[in-house]
């Protein structure tokens, strides 16, 4: 099966001269379709900057990057945007609703860069919004919503344009426990019933138990990479 | 297109006070410079107008010789034909011929040299505001022979009143005046002057062969412009008289007047007649021709006018730049998301432009309301600047009347609107090209 992303040799160095911050040491990794990865670890590990170097939201300081079998470090800003449109899902952690934009705005955004035609859309969203529970919220503006719904408005804003790999920083940091429990189940169910691969980073001990596989950082390498089962049972 | 509008109409709102401050600035701006300009234009307008309708009209024909060197001898002849020739023209409201000259006017007190117009009286009635300068006796009729209409001051330099029974009256009536309040000396220049009427004059100056000639006139009104240039040396009679005086034929006279129904049309119909008359012996000119330093005098007020407003609009320039330059950075995270979230930095561009559009074209759409409704208001009623004017301001002795009336074109408002919108738009290049220097990954940490 050919991986959906696929990381070599990837090096990031922040800084210049004596002052260098080595946030990847030369990180390999492959995802496949549908996986529903977690990447965890102390803060400054690496993982964002990871996340970062998938979406080429950055370049590393060496190594190679493949996305749906593109490589992401070749490509130009242009090709960059246009793979983030077609082929990426971002859930941030501080949500980052576009606060002018309804619930349902919000979702359709992407979708209208994307020329897909309006009863599509409508068709879509209005789905979308049923299956992450904001059915009758449509017309709320983000801060209309609780932290909880706004992201269940970024995740439906992530999945609707269908895309091959959803990236997520930290999707249940800003919400309380039980929040954070549903937001998984929603991801989990997206991607079981509608095969969206997710990449996230996580804290939290119970979001890396519903991981299918949890990569753990230390200072910029994996440290250990497998299922959540075997990584939770060594820490008892 | 539609996402992109609705995203920037919904951005500017964000900041309620701010687009309001934005946009008032802008507006206030350009109300004062439509008003301003559409108030010195309304002046330019005013003076202008009086003084086409005065002398040669907004095209004057003439000799090809005169303006060098103004002769009597340079006339031009078949008057009757080149008339009916111009008169049928689209645009042209009538035609008067003049014959000017120059004499010394003399009195049984004084001699002063004077510039001489033989006017038609009944066109002049017509077109001239002149004729309705009448502050004593009446203006000239056709049919008139050997009567003058003078200015006042020149009136009491000739000594043409007898002051001194004014001044007896005077005397005799102060006590019923200070019961009332009022001041003999409107009484005695008011008397000074009716008694100036019906005065004898004499005319001396040199005829078309020559020779001195000599013409007793009788004054038949007196008119006050206001500048003393005018009302000090210039005197009309009637062409017929004229024409004796100076010893031209029926036919001749030394201009030609073309009086247009509106002064817009001058360009056109000046090319016009300069493509028709092309009779050797006959030259036409535009009124900035034959009155140079008026022209002049428009062309520089008018030019520091316009300077001096570009100058209050760059000022308010600012504004908008400090708004919209305020508004990209306080959101370059939000931006930094819809990048990352595939938008084209171009359509974030885009939406910035139409931001600072959307809030140029609310300025200045209520600027040009408010700007153009004030210039209509008071180029209705007139504003009265009497009080900030010294009597007899005047521009190469054209007087500027202190009742200004402003003249507000769709061309004007136009016109400053676009260049507003221009510069805003210019101006908001800048905070547009910040969506370059956004990275998505320090703003998305």
């Amino acid at each position: 099966m050919e991986p959906i992303v696929k990381l070599e040799g990837i090096e990031k160095n922040y800084g210049q001269g004596e002052v260098v911050v080595h946030a990847l040491r030369g990180v390999s990794l492959a995802l496949n379709p549908a996986d529903f990865v977690a990447l965890a670890g102390p803060s400054g590990s690496g993982k964002t900057t990871l996340l970062n170097m998938v979406s080429g939201l950055d370049r590393p300081s060496s190594g190679r990057v493949w996305v749906d079998g593109k490589e992401v470090t070749r490509m130009d800003r242009s090709e960059l945007s246009r793979l983030r449109l077609r082929r990426l899902g971002f859930v941030f952690q501080a949500y980052n609703l576009v606060p002018v934009l309804t619930a349902y705005e919000n979702a359709e955004y992407v979708l209208m860069l994307q020329g897909v035609s309006a009863s599509e859309r409508k068709q879509r969203i209005m789905h979308l919004l049923e299956q992450v529970g904001l059915k009758g919220m449509e017309n709320r503006f983000p801060r209309e919503l609780s932290g909880g719904q706004q992201q269940r408005v970024a995740i439906a804003r992530a999945i609707a344009s269908q895309p091959a790999l959803v990236l997520a920083d930290e999707p249940t940091a800003n919400v309380d426990s039980q929040t954070a429990e549903s937001l998984l189940d929603l991801m989990v169910r997206l991607n079981e019933e509608n095969g969206v691969t997710f990449l996230f980073s996580t804290h939290d001990r119970k979001v890396m138990r519903r991981s299918k596989r949890l990569i753990l950082f230390r200072d910029g390498m994996i440290d250990s990479n497998g299922s959540p089962d075997v990584f939770m049972a060594d820490q008892k | 297109m539609m996402l992109l509008s609705k995203l920037a109409w919904r951005s500017i709102w964000r900041n309620r006070r701010r687009t309001i401050i934005t946009t008032t600035s802008i507006s206030l701006g350009l109300m004062l410079a439509v008003f301003f300009i559409s108030f010195a234009e309304g002046i330019y307008a005013k003076m202008t107008d009086d003084a086409v309708r005065m002398l040669g009209g907004h095209i004057t024909i003439e000799h090809p010789s005169y303006r060098d060197a103004p002769a009597i001898d340079l006339t031009i002849d078949g008057m009757s034909t080149l008339r009916s020739r111009i008169e049928h023209l689209p645009g042209v409201e009538r035609t008067k011929i003049l014959v000017m000259g120059q004499g010394v006017i003399k009195s049984g007190s004084g001699a002063l040299g004077v510039m001489v117009i033989g006017v038609e009286p009944s066109i002049e009635k017509q077109t001239s505001p002149l004729a309705e300068k009448v502050v004593a006796g009446s203006y000239l009729h056709a049919g008139d022979r050997n009567k003058v209409y003078i200015g006042r001051e020149l009136a009491k330099q000739l000594r043409l009143g007898k002051k001194g029974q004014a001044q007896k009256l005077a005397i005799w009536l102060e006590p019923l005046f200070d019961a009332l309040h009022l001041s003999t000396d409107w009484l005695v220049e008011e008397f000074d002057l009716r008694l100036a009427l019906n005065k004898k004059l004499v005319l001396t100056t040199t005829n078309v062969h020559g020779d001195l000639v000599e013409e007793l006139l009788r004054v038949k009104g007196i008119f006050k412009l206001g500048t003393p240039e005018m009302d000090g040396s210039m005197i009309q009679i009637p062409i017929e008289t004229a024409r004796k005086i100076y010893g031209l034929k029926d036919n001749q006279a030394t201009q030609l007047g073309v009086i247009l129904k509106d002064a817009g049309l001058e360009a056109a119909t000046l090319s016009r007649l300069k493509t028709e008359i092309r009779e050797p012996k006959l030259s036409v000119h535009s009124w900035r021709q034959i009155m140079p330093e008026l022209a002049s005098y428009i062309k520089i007020d008018g030019g520091s006018n316009f300077i001096f407003q570009g100058i209050l609009l760059f000022l308010i320039m600012f504004t908008i730049f400090n708004t919209i330059l305020m508004s990209v950075l306080e959101r370059k995270r939000e931006f930094a998301v819809l990048l990352a979230l595939g938008t084209p930095p171009s359509k974030l561009k885009i939406q910035i432009m139409l931001e600072t559009a959307m809030l140029g074209c609310l300025g200045c759409m209520l600027g040009l309301i408010l700007g153009g409704a004030l210039s209509w208001w008071i180029a209705g009623v007139g504003l009265d600047m009497s009080s900030l004017m010294e009597e007899g301001l005047s521009v190469s002795g054209f007087g500027i009347d202190p009742i200004v009336y402003p003249e507000v074109t769709v061309g004007l408002l136009g016109w400053l609107g676009g260049v507003v919108f221009t510069a805003i738009i210019l101006i908001g290049l800048y905070p547009m090209s910040k969506v370059n220097t956004i990275s998505l990954s320090e703003l998305l940490r």
